[in-house]
């Protein structure tokens, strides 16, 4: 269905009445469920778009680097111009974290895009000018794990084909202790293994999905080393006895798309896909399947209604995704993030023994993470497990700009709160992260500087939350639109004496009561400042001063 | 620890053994924790769940511990071998309490169902919660609501997005008109395309309405719409084939909108050209249907009679007049399964049958008037129960069948162009053809797309329009008795043009196959039909040559390009002395069928007379059809007018006036005696055709007024630049 949509939107740049039901007839599809599927994504737009639809991204690291000035700037210069010229509204994390700001301007992504550089680009577009072709980096940056030195040889999958050894793949995996890299850290030899007691048929999928706030890491793997992804979905497709994969891949991420394609078609060349595989008697096909966008849609679950063809609402578990009634279409389905199928493309190529010589002071293994925020050279990085977060920061990253001390930091996004400078020390490790309450997740690191106010970093990520929020639960859907409220009021001079305990019982219930993950950490931003940076909170509440002059803004105006 | 009971004797094959609450309870294997607990007499409360709908667990109130990371949703969740589950402890109770607390801080309390009935579900969980203060901020934005439907009224703001209406609507009851839209706080459930729920294809079965747990979905009191007669039982009706499946519940509850109705023979049952909102099943009985208006045309009294004098309009057949082209039709359509012969305009219904779809479903004004032939009884309904009744697959069948045998022959028959089809063939179409019904607004067929079948238009009105660069055009309205699709056959080409049903429509499908067959064997059909394509066609490239050709904005601003033929004043030369209307009120029998107002394009005042429109709004809801454009494109209103005053209402340029002339009809009360009383009949501007010229152009002392084709002679002014419209660019000013 989304591709008949973004054929109609194609054509009138919007979804005009007439042709949905036109197009319910065609497809044999209720008005309604058309309409339920095209309100629900933002890529889709049911009435007629202004000439300049600008959005500005909102999120984290945008909203370090100056987000909120560039939009003040358009809203300040576009004042009074008819909605049906002009508008200005922000617009979730577009992945280009590491070049903030970013702004999608008539459904184009622009990075680094300052106040002028926006009025600039907004003008032509209302002059009806054509605008320039967001710039992509060219030439590939070499990844130390590939084994393939910059081309996919598809070894793992010829030594499947000639010993079709399952067992011993599984068992690498987990003797490797490879997990999700998508946030959740499930052992993936283990749901590979799970997936192939299950009975056929069966699908694979790779969530390239990723959308919170910081996490660049998948961009960056799927740009430069493709082929290692391809071929983890291959092995998995091959080990667990499915047949066909469907790499979901968010539609921000046009270049990766791209780079994907291109090996994807090398790769049906040389015979690793297709009906027979490498000329065995073994099948796997293989898919890109373009999200039509949302954070939610990174939820296993809600994944796979998206594919379906569905508004992306995740499901109630169990039945897990690796389940008959749970997966894709009720199949068992293999769900892995794209790191997580590159990596064990690169342990089984490698072996085990190069894997576990991987990484410091104790942990094991490679991993790609994102640094963004206030440091001097945001970036993907490909660094050791059990390296600490300083060394993150001040090493591969450059320290942070203007000399400025650290003031906390988010080691995987909004998901994993915030850490305080005096934990800057931690090594990258899951149960270490997991012991202080907060995680190694996607690797999303970002940094915040002095001067910063860790409340309004608190707000933003939950703002991120209550903007993404799927609707279909009441925690989560009504939650954390009153926690929104209840925040904003505190930047704002507003509270009440019972606050600290509503906000403990309303944290409580969506932590316990959402269905999904998302529902479920919506309090962790707040509840980790309550936790790290309790004199932040009392500041506001107490003193209505705000050690980062950023909020009170408006209630000093009254 | 000792072994608890359940260990000690082994659980039977199929049954799972588990403890809720501490009590050690056995049940059938993938029994849901809910229904467990519900069967061993523990309750557990709920929003979203009611027994005879597939839980989702979206409302979260249904909670319980089963020792897991998070809470699981006891509605969804199946039971587990040897599960401890805790349904009431205090964490859990407190859970309960904030996800209420949510809800009710944005609910419009007390609701309407609250007010009413005092069952609002989230009330009565909150007030048993113990909830009387709300800790969180109220919703700033409104979410509205919709009382667009007749039946039931929407308050958006009471709705907990519990998916219960939505899950009536579409698995209960497979309407699927109501889903969810948008997303997260914003989300809400919405009618077909978030459209209003009465403009939506929404068969008011009231499912959601009895699904919901709040006031969000509430029936609405039927105002204004009054049945007289006897209630009928529900259970009687629910033993009638054409309400088989139907829910009772929403049958009770609508049991105002449904009535018994018994008539003698000989009783009047509607009349033709009252306003009505009802439809008619018959039970037991047999009615005659028929027109009892006069087969004539008002006519004004000649002029060569010297019109001084006092004239009177008075009727004439039309077809004793000379000069008009033949309409070729038999038969006159009107809102039951029947035509009526143009001849002997008279039929008969039984047991079985249903009229009065299209007054009751779009208000159309009666189009014929039903007797009691034999004693009768009836089932008189409304809208919404109609709805109920056509969306029900037994009483589908039912139309099908009757329509089939019945009616279809006579519907072909109708259509001048089809009167040679052989009785072979209409018993191989017989098998073919299908009924398909459209709601107001659906696309039948879509420019472009590839011809698959022929439609007849058996009930309802269809636009038919073609998609420009500019914009849509409007190029006819199809009622009962026309036709379409055939071009697309004849040229072998796509569909040249997009129908959309404007109300209720269901039409006659032929298959292409079958059309195409029709086509060979009957080449005299064929030739008819090509000549008709041919003439449409030739009319609509005159009609976009010219909109291509003229910078018409402001003229179409006006909708002057819709006119056909225009009465203009040259407000230079008109002195306003107003002979023009007196001319015309005495060439109509003191009725001026002209008012020196309207519109104004530069110098020029439009006045109000029949501008035979292009988009002749006015043949729209003529209930049986007697008001159409004749080849010259001049709209004429054929003798079998009723007299209703639909046209007069629907033309946007008040030129259709409603005429009163005396008859002699039938007393009803007591038959075969005749009474003198007057009947209105439509008339319009006639253009004084029996006149050299228009009496109001002939009469003007000043030279001022003028009968004119728009598009040329405003095109001539467009291209002298004369018109000094205010912002226009005006060139070479010196």
């Amino acid at each position: 269905m989304y591709e008949e949509l973004r054929a109609i939107q194609r054509q009138y740049g919007y979804l005009p009445a007439d042709q949905l039901r036109a197009l319910s007839s065609k497809i044999n599809v209720h008005l309604s469920q058309i309409h339920a599927v095209a309100s629900f994504y933002p890529h889709f737009h049911l009435t007629p778009p202004p000439k300049v639809d600008m959005r500005v991204c909102s999120d984290m690291s945008c909203h370090l680097c100056g987000a909120d000035e560039v939009k003040a700037a358009l809203e300040n210069q576009f004042r009074g111009a008819s909605e049906k010229d002009v508008t200005i509204r922000e617009v979730s994390c577009l992945g280009r974290c590491d070049q903030g700001p970013a702004v999608m301007l008539n459904d184009t992504i622009y990075a680094q895009i300052g106040p002028q550089d926006a009025i600039g680009m907004a003008r032509e577009a209302l002059a009806g000018r054509p605008l320039p072709h967001p710039k992509h980096k060219h030439g590939r940056t070499p990844a130390t794990c590939d084994p393939y030195n910059g081309t996919g040889q598809y070894e793992v999958v010829k030594r499947f084909v000639e010993k079709r050894d399952w067992q011993e793949i599984i068992a690498t995996l987990k003797t490797a202790k490879l997990r999700g890299m998508g946030g959740a850290g499930f052992p993936t030899g283990l749901k590979w293994e799970l997936v192939h007691n299950a009975p056929a048929p069966k699908y694979i999928v790779c969530n390239a999905d990723e959308s919170e706030p910081g996490t660049i890491k998948d961009r960056h793997i799927m740009e430069n080393v493709p082929y290692l992804v391809l071929e983890g979905m291959i092995v998995a497709g091959l080990v667990t006895g499915a047949h066909k994969g469907f790499l979901y891949i968010r539609h921000e991420y046009e270049n990766a798309k791209e780079i994907l394609q291109e090996e994807l078609d090398r790769a049906y060349k040389m015979g690793v896909l297709g009906p027979r595989v490498m000329g065995s008697d073994l099948s796997f096909d293989l898919e890109i399947f373009v999200s039509p966008g949302g954070y939610i849609c990174g939820e296993e679950s809600a994944l796979i209604e998206a594919i379906e063809g569905h508004r992306a609402e995740p499901r109630n578990k169990p039945p897990f995704p690796g389940q008959v009634g749970g997966g894709l279409w009720g199949r068992p389905t293999v769900v892995n993030n794209v790191e997580s199928f590159s990596l064990a493309t690169v342990i089984l190529s490698r072996g085990l023994e190069w894997y576990q010589a991987q990484g410091k002071n104790g942990s094991v293994g490679v991993k790609f993470v994102g640094l963004s925020g206030d440091v001097n050279r945001p970036g993907i990085f490909e660094v050791p497990m059990g390296i600490t977060y300083s060394e993150l920061i001040y090493e591969y990253a450059g320290g942070i700009p203007g000399g400025k001390k650290l003031l906390g930091y988010a080691p995987s996004g909004p998901s994993s709160g915030y850490l305080p400078a005096s934990k800057a020390d931690l090594p990258l490790d899951w149960d270490r992260l997991a012991a202080e309450g907060s995680m190694v997740g996607s690797g999303a690191i970002v940094i915040c500087a002095e001067g910063r106010c860790m409340l309004d970093m608190a707000l933003n990520s939950t703002r991120f939350y209550r903007n993404e929020s799927c609707g279909k639960c009441v925690p989560c859907r009504m939650g954390s639109q009153k926690m929104v409220d209840m925040l904003k009021g505190w930047t704002e001079g507003r509270s009440s004496k019972n606050d600290m305990q509503v906000l403990k019982e309303l944290s409580t219930a969506m932590g316990l009561a959402s269905i999904c993950g998302l529902g479920q950490i919506v309090p962790a931003p707040i509840q980790s400042i309550l936790k790290h940076f309790p004199e932040v909170v009392d500041d506001h509440l107490v003193r209505r001063h705000c050690p980062g002059g950023v909020c009170f803004t408006q209630a000093g105006m009254q | 620890m000792s072994p608890d009971a359940s260990a000690a004797k082994p659980t039977p094959q199929g049954q799972v053994s588990l403890t809720i609450d501490g009590k050690p309870v056995i049940v059938p294997q993938g029994t849901t924790i809910f229904d467990a607990a519900r069967l061993n007499g523990i309750p557990i409360p709920t929003l979203c769940h009611q027994q005879n709908e597939n839980p989702v667990g979206v409302c979260r109130v249904c909670v319980v511990d089963v020792g897991g990371r998070v809470y699981a949703a006891s509605c969804i969740r199946q039971v587990d071998p040897n599960m401890v589950v805790k349904t009431n402890t205090q964490p859990l109770e407190d859970v309960r309490k904030t996800l209420l607390e949510l809800l009710m801080a944005d609910h419009p309390s007390p609701c309407t169902r609250q007010k009413h009935s005092g069952d609002c579900e989230l009330e009565r969980l909150a007030a048993d919660a113990h909830i009387d203060h709300i800790p969180f901020a109220k919703r700033t934005t409104p979410r509205g609501h919709d009382d667009s439907s007749l039946s039931i009224a929407v308050d958006h703001e009471a709705c907990i997005l519990c998916d219960r209406c939505i899950r009536g609507c579409d698995y209960i009851r497979n309407n699927w008109v109501l889903a969810r839209r948008g997303k997260g706080y914003q989300a809400g459930i919405s009618f077909d395309l978030n459209d209003p729920m009465g403009d939506s294809s929404c068969v008011s079965c009231g499912e959601c309405m009895v699904s919901c747990p709040t006031g969000a979905l509430t029936n609405k009191a039927i105002v204004g719409q009054k049945l007289e007669g006897e209630a009928v039982n529900t259970d009687f009706l629910l033993e009638l084939p054409v309400f088989k499946n139907v829910s009772g519940n929403f049958l009770s509850l609508n049991r105002h909108a449904i009535v018994e109705r018994r008539f003698k023979a000989g009783d009047i049952i509607c009349r033709e050209g009252e306003f009505g909102y009802s439809a008619f099943y018959i039970l037991e009985g047999t009615v005659d249907i028929y027109l009892s208006t006069p087969m004539a045309h008002v006519k004004t009294q000649d002029a060569s009679e010297g019109w001084m004098q006092k004239l009177r309009s008075f009727l004439t057949p039309r077809s004793n007049q000379p000069g008009h082209e033949h309409h070729g039709r038999t038969s006159i359509p009107i809102d039951a399964n029947v035509d009526l012969p143009l001849d002997k305009p008279i039929a008969q219904l039984g047991a079985g049958e249903l009229f009065g779809e299209m007054t009751c479903m779009s208000y159309y004004p009666r189009s014929a008037t039903v007797r009691a032939k034999t004693d009768c009884v009836m089932l008189e309904m409304l809208r919404n129960v109609l709805d109920i009744m056509q969306r029900n697959k037994s009483f589908r069948e039912q139309l099908e069948r009757t329509y089939k045998q019945r009616a279809l022959d006579s519907h072909l028959k109708s259509v001048p162009v089809l009167a040679s089809l052989t009785p072979e063939f209409i018993a191989h179409l017989k098998e073919r053809v299908e009924l398909i019904r459209y709601l107001p607004g659906q696309i039948i067929c879509q420019q472009g797309d590839p011809a698959d079948g022929f439609y007849l238009v058996r009930l309802g009105f269809v636009k038919v329009s073609q998609h420009h660069p500019g914009g849509e055009v409007v190029l006819a309205y199809l009622a009962k008795g026309s036709y379409f699709g055939e071009m697309a056959f004849l040229l072998n080409s796509p569909r040249m043009a997009t129908c959309t049903a404007l109300d209720h429509v269901e039409v006659v499908r032929i298959p292409g196959d079958d059309f195409r067959l029709m086509l060979e064997q009957f080449p005299d059909i064929r030739q008819k039909l090509e000549a008709v394509a041919h003439e449409h066609i030739e009319s609509n490239r005159q009609r976009m040559a010219l909109v291509e050709s003229v910078p018409v904005e402001q003229f179409l601003n006006q909708g002057l390009m819709e006119a056909q033929s225009l009465l203009v004043l040259d407000l230079d030369r008109c002195t306003r002395c107003d002979q023009c209307v007196r001319a015309c009120a005495d060439a109509h029998d003191g009725v001026t069928r002209l008012v020196r107002d309207g519109l104004r394009f530069d110098k020029y005042l439009v006045a109000t007379s029949c501008r035979s429109c292009r988009d002749p709004l006015c043949m729209v809801g003529c209930p049986v059809g007697s008001i159409r454009r004749r080849n010259s494109l001049e709209i004429v209103i054929e003798d079998w007018c009723i007299g209703c005053g639909q046209c007069a209402n629907n033309c946007p340029y008040g030129n259709i006036n409603m005429h009163p002339f005396p008859v002699q009809i039938e007393d009803s009360e007591h038959p075969g005696r005749m009474i003198a009383t007057t009947k209105p009949k439509a008339t319009g501007c006639d253009l004084c055709t029996d006149h050299a010229e228009p009496s109001c152009v002939y009469a003007c002392p000043h030279d001022a007024a003028h009968r004119v084709n728009p598009p040329i002679f405003f095109a001539e002014l467009l291209k002298q630049g004369t018109p000094a419209t205010q912002g226009a660019p005006v060139e070479g000013r010196d």
